[in-house]
């Protein structure tokens, strides 16, 4: 295998490369590349942003919203029910 | 003089007692962080509606164990988290199938480089994205990206980069290889990470 891998081949083992799952000789030849493409460097830096982003942008809502309370009404009234028996 | 409310402590015992209005006490203030960690795993109202009601019989079940080393709502927020899996598991999985799309990655010439490299546009997505995270915006388009990947994926995403599980926990939990759900994890962020991008250069792709 090539030492230094092209711009497809990078992005397409960044996530293995973070998690540091990649043969030593295949993560040395990335960490160059990333030194040297700005876009790839971009692509990367964009995937380690993206679970904070998605984690502020995704967090609950104030409000429950109505399945949520239908689900526990519905095990209130279950619970109510054993009360009785 | 009007009377302290219930402590969490107080309001544990009593629903284990099968109080139901000591039970919606103590579950409402954690009720939408619960319903929307399970509806993150799963993807529809009707599904997660069912697997809350699960998750809460679960929690009134267990109160009696619950010996509070942690907070309650992680507590039952783990609970919860579980019950979506089962729920997940048991369903039929109609979007499981992998599709057969390629990465949204390039456009790359013939050797797998970049094209037009020094016209490729930087996508600033901290400074770009994080001014716009609490917009509902961004909301909906990360949203919709996610109920579009298929559950296989998104499932591995919500897991790794929202709930900060470890690789190796969820492919225990799915019952694949660490290399399969890193795999799935990278065409998830990468399709998510195309979503946003476009949202954010303002609908160039």
């Amino acid at each position: 295998m090539k030492l230094m891998p092209s711009c497809y081949e990078v992005q397409t083992d960044l996530t293995e490369y973070a998690e540091g799952a990649l043969p030593l000789t295949r993560k040395l030849g990335i960490w160059i590349h990333l030194l040297l493409c700005h876009v790839c460097a971009g692509f990367l830096r964009g995937l380690r942003a993206l679970p904070g982003v998605a984690k502020v942008s995704l967090a609950p809502p104030d409000k429950a919203p109505e399945a949520a309370a239908r689900a526990l009404a519905e095990v209130q009234a279950a619970l109510r029910k054993n009360q009785t028996h | 003089m009007t009377e302290a409310p219930p402590t969490e402590t107080d309001l544990i015992l009593r629903a284990s007692t099968g109080d139901s209005d000591a039970f919606g006490g103590l579950v409402q203030p954690h009720l939408a962080l619960f319903y929307n960690g399970i509806h993150r795993i799963l993807g529809n109202d009707a599904d997660a509606q069912d697997a809350l009601q699960d998750a809460l019989m679960s929690i009134h079940r267990d109160l009696p164990r619950f010996e509070g080393r942690s907070r309650f709502s992680s507590w039952g927020y783990k609970v919860c988290l579980n019950a979506a899996l089962m729920v997940r598991r048991s369903r039929v999985r109609i979007h499981d199938m992998e599709r057969p799309e390629p990465l949204a990655l390039g456009p790359f010439d013939a050797r797998g480089h970049h094209q037009e490299m020094d016209h490729a546009p930087e996508w600033q997505v901290e400074a770009q994205a994080h001014a716009l995270a609490e917009q509902h915006e961004l909301r909906a388009c990360l949203t919709r990206a996610l109920d579009e990947l298929p559950d296989t994926h998104r499932i591995v995403f919500v897991l790794k980069d929202l709930e900060d599980w470890d690789t190796e926990d969820i492919a225990r939990h799915l019952q694949v290889t660490a290399g399969t759900v890193r795999q799935r994890l990278h065409r998830a962020r990468v399709l998510l990470q195309a979503r946003l991008r476009t949202l954010l250069l303002g609908g160039r792709p």
